[in-house]
């Protein structure tokens, strides 16, 4: 025990000295702040220029014409360097002549959408049909545009034929809506604004991201421990002294050490971050707990996971092809968190809890979500979990025991699976 | 007491026999050198008493334990391969070594001091370990396979990479601790740092033991065969003596081979028929014991 104590003690102290590990701690915060910043910069800087876009009619009520160029000839006004031009294909005799005309126009690229109003848009169920060829992505702003200029033609219209007061109906839909988080005790009332409860919403996924980011930034730090010892031949001097078993459990505990610290770190840097934009982020001593269970037993799968990776390999980048097929699975709970947030109860939710790789970051998603998990739900997981880290360990440990003295030629799946019915 | 038995070790990579029914006691308090020629199965035997690569089969005991887990704080081993953590001190490298094999942190500030003066590293102390020249990171090596004050020293090939002067700074440091008691086990391929140092040789060629025995009992076995004479006039008859094998002229000299090791009965026979100006029992080096024996 004590010379695992002084792997682990080392594996703490030179990691923490690395510049990667330095940069990483420091950038990773900087950067999400960045990319937060700079991503509510760009897109409240809607009015870019853009070149016109060609919008060509037909209305075969023939009753809108004006309503349309009024409504365009404002807009362009307001916007010289975000132009709509509109042309006009109107029906002379036969109504579906012109539309394929119009269509064929679409096509040969002379316009960018066009536009059919139905003959009874005014009364009947008729639709203001929008067709596109081949859109640009890029023009997917303009075309929403487009769309709330024709309805906003018709609108008006609907509301002059029923001779209805447009301030009038303006007042009665107005009702504010005032969102208040009360606090522990009285007085302690604040306004929480809509990014209030999208950064809430986000609570979820910050923790799940800091269990993956823990997880997965100090598993980088094994890999290199691991092939830096391999390369640098010191690894017999090692077993000289310590066990492969002893070895192993000292690398896994000292970047665990790490992993915490970082984590710890990070998360108090959120929370500060929260208290001082007014946030009252709803973070319970019980998930905190929770965090703290599934953070230690997730890492420790990963993690041994990584050593068995990394001790039959002899570069970092050998180490990528085998690395591939798990960081796959840890990214389902990365991609699949929105719906996780909204359904914590769900069968998907439910079903990832007892994938082991990422029983962690669902549970702790769920949890955080604030969904009533049963507490054999915990329980049960907890357990699989546990056993699944069981089970790793054992077969890294025999993997590492063989591997970590092969240079050269990478072993092959077979010869791995004779390692593990090796005593 | 023996310091280290290998019982009928075997030891095959793929078709390769590394080391064949292997049968070795080492002595406590004894110097042992295990010769033998490149990929003879040296460094194979070496780690598989360490427990670095596991015998296919046949037992290994190690300072009366089967168990090599037990004893590893009182054991120093030089791989053949070796390394150090690049990025760290020389000076932290040492305490690192020496902490993992359980010596305490008080022991510690002394031994570590110790050592670096001893390997003359003292000036290099808070170097990192990749800015010193390849026979610093050596000697380095050394200390920290020593830092345990260990009572079995292993030591892979020890000598390579090492100037004379370094060399003969480790060799003093080795018949130190044979001074103290220690055991010590070494393999080399140069044999008159074996003939300095050892009490006991280990010849082994392609996993095969050729030779085991004391280093005094090797030569003397060799040696008495040999006799170098010098004698006025005819020598023909030399070789028509009974006891006469095969006779080498070298000018004057002559290197005779005998049936017997009883040199007198040569030597008198020598005196009945000429003077004899010269008479030499010739002690082969280790080097032609070696060349003899392996060569094919």
């Amino acid at each position: 025990m004590q010379k695992i104590l002084k792997v682990a003690q080392r594996e703490y102290i030179e990691t923490a000295k690395t510049k990667t590990f330095i940069i990483g701690i420091l950038m990773t915060p900087v950067i999400i702040g960045a990319i937060i910043f700079f991503t509510s910069r760009i897109s409240g800087d809607k009015a870019g220029p853009r070149p016109p876009i060609r919008v060509a009619v037909t209305d075969i009520s023939k009753t809108l014409a004006e309503d349309i160029k009024t409504s365009f000839d404002d807009y362009n006004k307001r916007n010289p360097n975000r132009q709509f031009l509109l042309q006009r294909f109107d029906v002379q005799q036969d109504a579906n002549a012109v539309q394929i005309q119009g269509k064929a126009k679409l096509r040969n690229g002379q316009a960018d959408v066009y536009v059919v109003l139905d003959e009874d848009i005014l009364q009947g169920p008729g639709k203001i049909r929008f067709y596109t060829h081949k859109p640009k992505p890029a023009n997917i702003d303009a075309f929403w545009t487009i769309e709330s200029l024709f309805r906003k033609a018709v609108e008006n219209r609907r509301y002059e034929m029923e001779e209805l007061d447009r301030k009038l109906l303006a007042r009665l839909r107005n009702v504010p809506i005032e969102r208040l988080e009360i606090g522990a005790a009285d007085g302690q009332e604040q306004v929480q604004s809509q990014a209030h409860s999208i950064v809430n919403m986000m609570v979820p996924f910050f923790f799940m991201y800091l269990m993956f980011m823990g997880m997965v930034g100090t598993g980088q730090h094994m890999l290199s421990s691991i092939i830096e010892e391999k390369n640098s031949r010191v690894i017999e001097v090692l077993l000289s002294a310590v066990s492969p078993f002893q070895l192993m459990a000292g690398k896994i505990l000292g970047l665990a050490g790490i992993g915490l610290s970082v984590t710890a770190l990070w998360s108090a840097a959120a929370f500060a971050a929260a208290r001082w934009q007014g946030l009252n982020v709803g973070v319970t001593p019980e998930l905190m707990v929770y965090f703290v269970i599934y953070y230690i037993l997730g890492y420790l799968l990963f993690s041994a996971i990584l050593t068995g990776i990394g001790s039959v390999c002899n570069t970092i980048k050998e180490t990528q092809s085998l690395m591939m097929p798990v960081m796959l699975i840890f990214i389902i709970p990365m991609i699949a968190w929105f719906k996780l947030v909204q359904s914590p109860d769900g069968t998907m939710a439910r079903v990832l809890s007892f994938v082991p790789p990422v029983t962690p970051m669902v549970m702790i998603l769920r949890l955080a979500a604030g969904s009533n998990v049963l507490f054999v739900e915990i329980g049960a997981s907890i357990i699989v979990l546990a056993a699944a880290v069981l089970v790793v360990i054992w077969a890294a440990a025999k993997i590492f025991r063989a591997g970590i003295l092969m240079y050269g030629k990478k072993p092959g799946l077979f010869e791995i699976l004779r390692w593990l019915r090796q005593s | 007491m023996n310091a280290v038995t290998l019982d009928n070790v075997c030891k095959s990579f793929g078709q390769v026999h590394a080391v064949e029914n292997l049968s070795v006691e080492v002595p406590a308090g004894s110097v042992y050198g295990f010769l033998g020629p490149n990929g003879a199965g040296k460094t194979t035997t070496l780690r598989m008493i360490m427990n670095i690569i596991r015998p296919d089969s046949g037992r290994i005991e190690i300072l009366g334990d089967g168990q090599i887990e037990q004893v590893k704080n009182r054991i120093g081993y030089m791989p053949e391969e070796r390394g150090l953590y690049r990025k760290m001190t020389a000076r932290k490298v040492l305490a690192y070594f020496g902490a993992i094999k359980g010596v305490n942190d008080k022991e510690l500030a002394q031994r570590v001091p110790h050592w670096l003066q001893r390997v003359e590293l003292a000036d290099w102390a808070d170097k990192k370990v990749e800015e010193l020249s390849r026979g610093m990171h050596q000697k380095l090596q050394f200390a920290v396979t020593v830092i345990n004050d260990p009572e079995l020293v292993i030591l892979d090939e020890p000598f390579s990479g090492l100037d004379p002067l370094n060399q003969d700074l480790l060799k003093n440091i080795i018949l130190e601790m044979r001074n103290e008691g220690k055991t010590i086990i070494f393999s080399t391929h140069v044999m008159h740092e074996a003939e300095k140092l050892c009490d006991f040789i280990l010849l082994i060629n392609k996993g095969k033991l050729i030779l085991d025995d004391t280093l005094d009992n090797v030569r003397s076995r060799q040696s008495a065969h040999t006799v170098s004479v010098e004698l006025e006039g005819d020598t023909a008859f030399v070789e028509n003596l009974p006891m006469v094998t095969a006779v080498k002229s070298e000018g004057k000299r002559l290197d005779v081979t005998l049936t017997d090791p009883d040199t007198q009965q040569f030597l008198q026979a020598l005196m009945q028929r000429a003077r004899v100006r010269a008479f030499e029992v010739k002690v082969p080096s280790l080097h032609e014991i070696f060349v003899n024996l392996v060569a094919p």
